[in-house]
């Protein structure tokens, strides 16, 4: 195993970025999934497919749209600018490309899980005096936490392995924006760096191993839970 | 308890007309499968809304189309007993048992959840989660936990149906000692004439999403003699039984019945079809059925070619059913005296 | 059953289209691997040549040098190499890959800083004022060898080092600048006057860095090839070929 502290702080970002972009997903992922399985409206179909498009995009065209959105001529980067913030080429880019990227998987879990909800337990939460939201959060977050944690476990992983969008929104700046992926890549395009490039996906695959490992564990334990 | 109905809904094609009102602290709804009772409960309870009319519950307007009123569910505070218990998978006994009190305004708080778990017999169930209950439990939990809501109705949506007989006669008296004890009117709805008559005092009897009338669980198990394959159902309870012989004697106004199936020591609930009662102008001298008695015909009634005889004995009620060619051979009219035979294994023991 | 037969008849005219367009590049006889910066010059210099050699079908590979090595070393077809540092050709001469008779100097660069930016960068310590620069990645993108040389030779290199954009060649440094993503990028002289909105900002002191070379030579392939051979010494030697490198920039010797 070789890696040099260039490869510590890709590592170390990567985990950044990947955390980050799971957390502020969250929240709009279950917005979004509680909004496609308990409402009806128009279009909803459309939103469907909104939701859908990243994982059929090759994430390089997500990437692309990304910058056009927030890059230097776009209606986001014009507000980002006036507010003084700075975006592109950034890791507040790479976690926008990675959460785009993974939220897909995260909703796609999330409304698996809700959909296995009974129904009538809501109607029984509402008539015992709770209201939509106070149902939404007593009944139904408790009973998605195990699509919220599958979905979570995908999400962040796929962010781990991010790497059209990201490269083109954030850049490759070592330090600040190359994750684990720049780094192999920039590697890669030297023949002489093979043996640090097997280094850094030693280290990947470590990581999604132990991501999937933790994922079953804690799926097991609220399945026992729930059984006590 | 006094509820006003006046909707109409429309599912698909499926269309609901109602309108009636229901007074009593003990009511019903009867009704066969997909006759609209589901959908009664559901808008009122505002689960569903309907697509006109009105609904009133004691004074207050739950939904009016032409007031624009609709009130959301959790504000009616009308709580749910359902066929399948629906307890919350992710909260324990207790927690689910205090669910709706939690969320009941302090000033409406009129039960306590000590005085409930006492009478529903709960206190060893607290602290299991609530996968490992069984069917009965489950349902008794349900209704300490919609009862503990302090509504101003409770409705029971067939609540036994899921479970087995000897289940569902062990819960009825749970049933009515909650609401008797507590306060708490109930709608209790159900297709089953035996537990309407246990349950309630009156009952809005609904059929192909109109409702057929405001009728009496008695009337109602009258009118359903002839078609009812166990015809009308006579319900007994009964206490101290003495075993002689293997068979159980239990007082019964000034007589008393012998019955095969029976047990000592405490209230059993009978079941005795008006068809197992056979009727003697005269006294037979040497009968094999351990039960004879001397009644005398209070009423009678048509039931779709049969013909309900309603006899008096020693204080006590019991409803016979004979073929109409029957009653017009041995010219039975009220006020006669006849004589009732029962066996002693036609009791069926319930619960 | 109708529909089925029109799927697949679709299907074989479209994969009979593919061999078509195949067809073509199943000709090319020549390989040439060069550094990116070469691209429009390399590119006239097929063309001309093609005017006056029609039976021969060259395919151009333009890449970052070291990335073009790696590909070569692993088998990729290649008849000529051309890269932008004498790193890269010396690695592959001692693989051995490249006929060594045949290496020679084809043109010189100079390296630069051009960017759009309206801020004042007259020299390498102004690049501080700066928030990001791009260069290539320097692993395999001679350019940004260069860069970082001098970046360290002029002492800024440590202060510049977050500010820094990884690209994976010359041209995508240029795009950078181009586009206003970074502030500036390190590209060489003949990039530069290919950019619309990049200005030369300064060109870097020769002092700081290695001379910016572009040797070439044959593959041990492309050796054996008649018209590789004559077209590497057409460039080599023609004027045509010179006239066009010194009209894109490109110093020769």
């Amino acid at each position: 195993m070789n890696l040099s502290p260039e490869d510590i702080t890709a590592i170390l970002l990567s985990l950044k970025i990947a955390v980050t972009a799971t957390l502020l997903s969250l929240p709009i992922g279950f917005a979004t999934a509680w909004l496609m399985v308990f409402r009806h409206f128009r279009f909803k179909v459309l939103l469907e497919v909104l939701i859908n498009l990243p994982l059929t995009l090759p994430p390089v065209v997500i990437g692309y749209f990304l910058l056009l959105f927030f890059g230097r001529n776009g209606w986001g980067g014009a507000m980002l600018r006036a507010a003084g913030v700075e975006f592109i080429f950034t890791w507040k880019a790479a976690v926008v490309a990675s959460a785009t990227v993974g939220f897909p998987l995260l909703v796609r879990s999330i409304r698996l899980g809700m959909e296995s909800i009974d129904r009538q337990l809501l109607q029984a939460s509402r008539s015992l005096g709770a209201s939509w939201y106070d149902t939404l959060f007593t009944v139904v977050l408790p009973l998605s936490l195990r699509g919220m944690i599958a979905g979570s476990s995908l999400m962040f992983a796929r962010s781990l392995g991010e790497f059209g969008a990201t490269i083109i929104v954030a850049g490759n700046i070592p330090g600040v924006t190359q994750t684990i992926p720049l780094a192999i890549y920039d590697y890669a395009s030297s023949p002489t760096g093979t043996s640090m490039a097997l280094s850094l996906c030693g280290v990947s695959v470590a990581l999604s191993v132990i991501i999937l490992l933790l994922h079953e564990v804690i799926g097991k334990q609220l399945e026992t839970r729930r059984e006590a | 308890m006094k509820l006003s109905i006046d909707i109409q809904k429309r599912l698909g094609s499926f269309d609901l007309a109602m309108q009636s009102a229901i007074e009593g602290d003990h009511s019903g709804i009867f009704g066969a499968s997909g006759s609209g009772k589901s959908t009664l409960v559901h808008m009122i309870s505002g689960l569903m809304t309907p697509d006109s009319g009105e609904l009133y519950l004691d004074d207050v307007c739950l939904y009016s189309s032409r007031k624009r009123v609709n009130l959301a569910p959790e504000k009616r505070r009308i709580a749910i007993v359902f066929q399948h218990a629906r307890l919350f998978p992710h909260l324990g006994v207790k927690a689910n048992l205090l669910f709706g009190y939690k969320r009941c305004h302090p000033e409406h708080r009129k039960i306590s959840p000590e005085a409930l778990i006492e009478v529903l017999n709960l206190g060893h169930l607290m602290k299991r989660g609530v996968n490992k209950l069984s069917g009965g439990e489950k349902q008794r939990v349900a209704l300490g936990r919609a009862v503990l809501a302090n509504p101003r109705l409770l409705v029971m949506d067939e609540p036994l149906s899921a479970l087995d007989d000897s289940l569902r006669y062990q819960i009825i008296p749970y049933l009515r000692s909650v609401s008797e004890e507590f306060g708490v009117p109930y709608l209790f709805i159900s297709h089953s004439i035996s537990e309407m008559q246990l349950m309630t005092d009156q009952v809005m009897v609904v059929s192909q999403g109109r409702i057929a009338g405001i009728s009496t669980p008695d009337q109602l198990a009258r009118a359903g003699m002839a078609s009812n394959p166990k015809g009308y159902l006579n319900l007994l309870r009964l206490n101290g039984a003495a075993e002689k012989n293997s068979l159980f004697h239990y007082p019964w106004g000034s007589g008393e019945l012998i019955i095969s199936d029976g047990k000592t020591g405490e209230e059993s609930l009978f079941e005795l079809s008006s068809r197992d009662i056979i009727l003697f102008k005269q006294h037979p001298e040497a009968i094999s059925a351990r039960n004879l008695l001397e009644c005398t015909v209070t009423e009678l009634f048509d039931s779709d070619g049969r013909k309900g005889v309603v006899l008096e004995s020693g204080g006590k009620t019991l409803v016979a059913e004979i073929v109409r060619s029957a009653a017009e051979e041995l010219e039975i009219s009220t006020g006669n005296t006849l004589f009732a035979a029962i066996k002693a294994s036609a009791f069926r023991r319930l619960g | 059953m109708k529909t089925m037969k029109q799927f697949l008849r679709g299907i074989a005219a479209v994969l009979g289209f593919l061999m078509l367009t195949n067809m073509q590049a199943m000709a090319t006889n020549v390989y040439v691997s060069a550094a990116a910066s070469l691209k429009e010059a390399l590119n006239e210099m097929v063309d001309k040549y093609a005017t006056k050699h029609p039976g021969v079908t060259i395919q151009k590979n333009f890449g970052a040098s070291g990335a073009l090595a790696g590909q070569i070393e692993q088998g990729a077809p290649a008849d000529i190499f051309i890269a932008a540092s004498t790193d890269w050709i010396d690695y592959l001469m001692s693989k051995p890959l490249l006929d060594a008779k045949t290496r020679t100097d084809f043109a010189y660069n100079a390296l630069v800083f051009a960017g759009a930016t309206t801020k004042k960068v007259g020299g390498m310590n102004d690049l501080v004022k700066l928030n990001r620069i791009a260069i290539g990645s320097p692993k395999s993108v001679p350019a940004g060898d260069y860069a970082m040389e001098s970046m360290k030779n002029a002492g800024v290199d440590q202060k510049l080092a977050a500010k820094l954009v990884m690209a994976k060649d010359v041209r995508e440094c240029l795009t950078y600048a181009e586009m206003g993503e970074v502030d500036g990028a390190f590209v060489y002289r003949t990039d530069a006057m290919q950019a619309k909105k990049a200005k030369i900002l300064f060109v870097v002191p020769e002092k700081l860095h290695s001379r910016v070379v572009y040797p070439m030579a044959l593959t041990l392939s492309g050796a054996t090839n008649g018209d590789a051979k004559a077209f590497f010494v057409w460039m080599m030697k023609s004027s045509d070929a010179k006239s066009i490198l010194k009209k894109y920039g490109f110093i020769l010797m």
